[in-house]
């Protein structure tokens, strides 16, 4: 924890970066991000299991770009992320949102977060994500802290509830999902935490033409859920953001997931995972299964 | 907004199977139609005035035409419509025949599916934007990929027409595979005779840059626009000072390391070498790969011997750019691979033939060189082996050709009058031999080809056999063919001293890596597609890139002549004018609204999308966003799709017109 | 709703390089097929995106096909293959929410191929009618229609009043 303030005050003196984007303690189980400017704030920061917000979504986002260029500083931010936020740095990289020489990357050995805030962190309270994550080690950072540590083990309940959905039929499926999302309110928390719907403007928020109903009504909740889950096929490094967001717990990851897993059996592809590698979307192969197609 | 339609009868051809009079008078009623007619023959000229008639009278803003497909006369309705006074953009077809009253019987179905599509035109049309053609500049200098007689034919034909050529030929010397054969059908004249000729006239050309040893690697840009990389591979030779005097060639002590080539592996060759005596242009090429120096650092008997100081074992590849206005494909043929030599196994060899196993079962193309007085027999009849003449001799067709098994299915159109003439050859050498030819069928049309083969069959005694051959193998110093006489209903066996194979023609190599820097589709066996089957037989898809010869499908010369003569008119029609029009179907970027991800940079198979800088007030960039290039877009729309800010739009395609299309479904 | 009279309602997306012109070939070989199906042409297969797609289901739309050149035979060299790996990812999708894979069928059809189209089209138009209505999506609509009869019409117009006359 020192040595994470002690760097953070020394690149903000140095001016390295402009700002330094990392989590604070709120009370015991529970941190909030915070965007540090002042050298001298560098000691609220903290790192610990309870540092559940991917703050990734924060480095696209326009008005921390802007307070900065105006206070005629560099344009760097500092972010702390864990390993998996790692990933969202990555795609948004790839995506040519950030450039890798802008960003200063502050890492962790992690072994896991809490599923959320108020939680004791254990495994029976393990974030999903950390169940099989195979990336305890960042891979990609500039200055890396923290110990290895064992993860604790618990079984993947995500996985078991994707095998049960696609054992049901095509009527069960639709039932099932129909009720998920007559539940959505359209607040968009799951696009406002997620760190790759970076878009100036949603195409639900375009009029004409409309692409998505706004209505509240189940038909635009039906199409604005499988938009969201199509545009993050492929591109979606599964943070769980968008459904630790969610007011009224649609089970989001569960059509992230389903789409990573697609990514990974058809295309061998982790988003994220490499600044090498083209992107899934935005690539081909003349080979791609071409079974579909009569 | 005022909308007219106009329902066509097409004769019968739609009023028989849709009530046309009840589609129009249903449209009558519609939100926003003005005016609405049906009439016998729209795209006559009664009809057309009929239309501009309308369109004055009504003042109508935009039309529906209820028609046959938008690919017949969509020009047609835009021009009436341009001569009255709208934009031929607003302008929407219906197709009522293709799509409905030809493919349907029953009258009240076809009819209310073409209410359905003219609904859909109507929803269109009103959403549709007034656009202009987009006009680009034309680079008027034109580059023929091949140096085979297609080629040079078409490099010729342009240059002559006083527009630059820049001729690329992979190998040190132009010629291709005419330059290799003895006498060609059916007139049996000299091939290199009347082809050599043509090839000067290439070298000499005021108008043509002629880049021997050399490729293409790299195509950007659009018709009139193309920016093309060429890779010299490096000779090793200075052009510059080499007179083609010979004397690194007859020194050099590197005889019998590597084939050669032209003579289809009959012969040697030296490791410094030119492909063969009349090479254009007469400069030699060391092989680095069998070179004593660039093998051990040693020798350099070559180096000594040039009294140009020509050879340069120092000398590298070379690039070079060009900018091209159009592009002629010419890359000719290669035959099967009998053996089954090639990585990727698409088709099964003939291992039951011998051939590689035998070395007196050859393939055509060394026939050829062994019938040819500039060949390694002196035009002498030896075979391989041993150099005896052969006293009987088989030829087989279709060797690879026509046969699903071993995957072409495909006639290869030369094999039947190559054949007859090598058969001919033969006989007229080897008076006392016997020719026999293993034949599906023969097919010989053309002008004097049928002719040609009776002649070899009546005069010169070639005996045919309907049949396939199954099996060859040795025995006593003979080669046992064993096939079938299908019409006489019985076994075969000749024991031959000799046996030619007539293999199927197929694409070079690289032609699918070709087509793929070019930018033009191919089938399946690898040769490219042109644009259309009947009509455009020599464009390709891709605007500003023809095709000549042999790569597009097998051909005999005097039709890759044909062709390539046919793809240069084209190509001087194209540079003719300064400026190109172009459709106005072209995707635009919603720069406010652009993200800056790329996507559709990624995706865009024309390079079209470029980064553009958007700056605040203070000068700073503060974001980038894409920037489609009108020029160089084709206007696929795979962009739009893949924006996932919906940031771009089609023009004439876009989402809003899509989404009223759906609507009126 | 009665299925011996019921119709389904297909939308094919096709393009206008090859599908669009083999179902030209089909109409000029006079080849039948069903009549269910309307087409939408767009320039290229790969410029069909997915909210087509709902935005047809949400249309009343019992089954979809989208077209396009083979691979390697696109007019525009690569937009199919764009379009492969998004329906891929797509088609998947929607079959994981509960939307059988026939509601949504894809094909390459080349410019010679006006057999394959009509027998495409039949294809689809007898599988639509296999699976019948797809109830899912039009009880969905339904219940939209009514609660916000405005929007449901908005682009639309007067469409609906219109095809009760004629239908």
């Amino acid at each position: 924890m020192k040595e994470l303030r002690e760097h953070a005050k020394e690149l903000l003196e140095k001016g390295e970066v402009s700002a330094v984007i990392g989590y604070s303690q709120v009370s015991e189980k529970r941190t909030k991000p915070i965007i540090v400017t002042d050298p001298q704030d560098t000691d609220q920061l903290v790192f610990n299991e309870y540092c559940l917000n991917n703050l990734a979504v924060y480095l696209t986002k326009a008005r921390i770009k802007v307070s900065c260029r105006t206070k005629d500083k560099t344009l760097k931010l500092a972010v702390t992320a864990k390993p998996c936020d790692v990933h969202s740095v990555v795609a948004l990289i790839q995506e040519n949102q950030i450039h890798r020489e802008d960003i200063h990357i502050i890492s962790f050995n992690c072994h896991g977060v809490a599923k959320d805030f108020g939680f004791e962190f254990s495994g029976d309270n393990i974030a999903s994500k950390c169940i099989n994550c195979e990336t305890h080690k960042p891979l990609y950072f500039d200055k890396i802290f923290g110990e290895e540590k064992e993860t604790p083990k618990a079984s993947d309940d995500a996985m078991e509830r994707i095998q049960e959905i696609e054992r049901m039929s095509h009527q069960e499926r639709f039932e099932f999902f129909k009720n998920e999302f007559d539940k959505c309110i359209k607040c968009y928390a799951c696009r406002a935490v997620c760190p790759l719907c970076y878009c100036q403007r949603c195409i639900t928020d375009k009029t004409i033409p409309r692409w998505i109903e706004s209505s509240s009504h189940m038909r635009g909740n039906f199409a604005w859920n499988i938009v969201r889950a199509f545009h993050l096929s492929g591109r979606c490094t599964g943070c769980g953001e968008c459904e630790r967001a969610c007011p009224v717990d649609i089970p989001l990851s569960l059509l992230n997931r389903r789409m990573a897993i697609k990514a990974k059996k058809s295309f061998s592809y982790v988003s994220g995972r490499s600044l090498e590698t083209p992107t899934l979307v935005g690539s081909f192969n003349e080979k791609d299964n071409d079974e579909l197609f009569m | 907004m005022k909308i007219g339609v106009f329902i066509c009868h097409c004769g019968e051809n739609i009023s028989s199977t849709v009530d046309c009079p009840r589609v129009a008078k249903i449209c009558e009623s519609y939100p926003g139609v003005e005016y609405s007619v049906d009439y016998k023959y729209m795209c006559s000229d009664p009809g057309q005035n009929l239309i501009r008639e309308a369109i004055q009278l009504y003042k109508l803003d935009a039309i529906v035409i209820g028609s046959c497909s938008p690919h017949m006369h969509e020009r047609t309705f835009r021009n009436a419509a341009f001569s009255a006074g709208i934009n031929p953009f607003m302008v929407e077809i219906a197709n009522l025949r293709e799509h409905c009253s030809w493919v349907h019987d029953d009258i009240e179905s076809s009819t209310l599916k073409a209410i359905e599509l003219v609904r859909m035109a109507i929803e269109k049309v009103k959403r549709d934007k007034p656009l202009s053609k987009i006009n680009v500049p034309v680079t008027k200098r034109v580059l023929v990929i091949g140096g085979g007689i297609a080629g040079i034919q078409a490099a010729l034909d342009v240059a002559n027409a006083g527009y630059e050529v820049v001729l690329v030929e992979k190998e040190p010397s132009i010629g291709g595979h005419m330059s290799q054969l003895s006498e060609t059908f059916p007139t049996l004249d000299c091939s290199q005779c009347i082809l050599t000729p043509r090839m000067v006239e290439v070298h000499q050309h005021p108008k043509i840059k002629l880049l021997t040893y050399s490729e293409v690697v790299k195509v950007e840009g659009f018709i009139g626009n193309f920016k093309v990389t060429i890779k010299k591979k490096a000779r090793h030779i200075n052009e510059d000072l080499c007179s083609g005097c010979g004397m690194c060639i007859s020194k050099c002590p590197i005889k019998k390391k590597a084939y050669n080539s032209f003579e289809e592996d009959l012969a040697f060759r030296s490791a410094v070498y030119i492909p063969f005596s009349q090479a254009i242009p007469n400069i030699p090429v060391i092989d680095e790969t069998v070179c004593t120096y660039f093998q051990t650092g040693k020798c350099g008997m070559c180096l000594k011997v040039c009294d140009r100081g020509a050879i340069n074992f120092d000398q590298k590849d070379t690039v070079m750019v060009a900018d091209i206005g159009a592009i002629i494909v010419a890359t000719g043929y290669k035959l099967y691979d009998i053996e089954r030599k090639s990585a990727d196994l698409k088709y099964k060899g003939y291992g039951e033939y011998g051939y590689g196993k035998y070395r007196d079962v050859i393939d055509g193309l060394q026939f050829e060189r062994i019938a040819s007085a500039s060949g390694p027999t002196s035009g002498e009849m030896k075979r391989p082996s041993d150099g005896k003449e052969p006293k009987k001799i088989v030829f087989i067709q279709c060797v690879g050709s026509r046969d699903d098994s071993k995957g072409i299915s495909y006639c290869s159109k030369i094999c039947c009058m190559y054949t007859a003439k090598q058969a001919m050859l033969y006989r007229h050498k080897v008076h006392d031999g016997e020719a026999y030819v293993f034949y599906m069928d023969i097919r010989a049309g053309g002008k004097m080809y049928e002719e040609f083969v009776r002649r070899a069959i009546e005069e010169d005694k070639v005996k045919y056999i309907r049949g396939r051959v199954s099996r060859i193998y040795e025995e006593n110093g003979k080669y046992i063919v064993k096939g079938e006489d299908t019409i006489a209903g019985m076994p075969v066996e000749i024991d031959a001293d000799m046996v030619v194979l007539a293999t199927a023609m197929i694409p070079q190599d690289n032609a699918p890596a070709l087509a793929r820097t070019i930018g033009i589709p191919y089938d399946k066996y690898g040769f490219f597609n042109e644009s259309h089957p009947k009509l455009k037989p020599v464009e390709s898809t891709t605007a500003g890139v023809f095709l000549a010869g042999a790569c597009q499908s097998p051909k005999d010369i005097p039709e890759s002549v044909a062709m390539a003569s046919a793809a240069a008119c084209k190509t001087i029609i194209l540079l003719s004018s300064d400026t190109l029009e172009r459709e106005p179907v072209v995707a635009k970027v919603n720069e406010d609204l652009c993200a800056g991800c790329f996507y559709c940079q990624k995706v865009c198979p024309f390079g079209a999308v470029e980064v553009k800088d958007v700056k605040d007030i203070n000068g700073i960039v503060y974001k980038e966003v894409a920037f489609i290039n009108q020029g160089v877009c084709q206007g696929c729309g795979t962009c739009t799709a893949t924006c996932l800010s919906k940031s771009i739009e089609l023009s004439g395609f876009n989402n809003e017109e899509i989404f009223a299309e759906i609507a009126a479904l | 709703m009665d299925n011996q009279k019921w119709e389904p309602k297909i939308v094919a997306f096709v393009c206008n390089w090859c599908t669009y012109t083999g179902a030209d070939l089909a109409g000029t070989s006079r080849m039948k097929y069903p009549a269910n199906t309307k087409m939408i042409r767009v320039m290229c297969s790969g410029s069909v995106d997915p909210v087509f797609i709902l935005k047809a289901f949400e249309r009343g739309a019992d089954g979809i096909l989208v077209s396009g050149c083979h691979p390697n035979d696109c007019h525009y060299n690569a937009g199919n293959f764009h379009a492969r790996r998004r329906w891929d990812f797509f088609h998947e999708l929607l079959d994981f929410i509960g939307i059988e894979k026939g509601r949504l069928q894809f094909s390459w059809i080349s410019a010679s191929e006006g057999k394959k189209f009509a027998d495409v089209v039949s294809k689809v138009t007898k599988d639509i009618k296999a699976m019948g209505p797809f109830t899912n999506y039009q009880k969905m609509n339904s219940e939209f229609t009514a609660l916000f009869p405005e929007e449901a019409n908005a682009d639309s117009e007067i469409i609906n009043q219109i095809k009760e006359t004629v239908l």
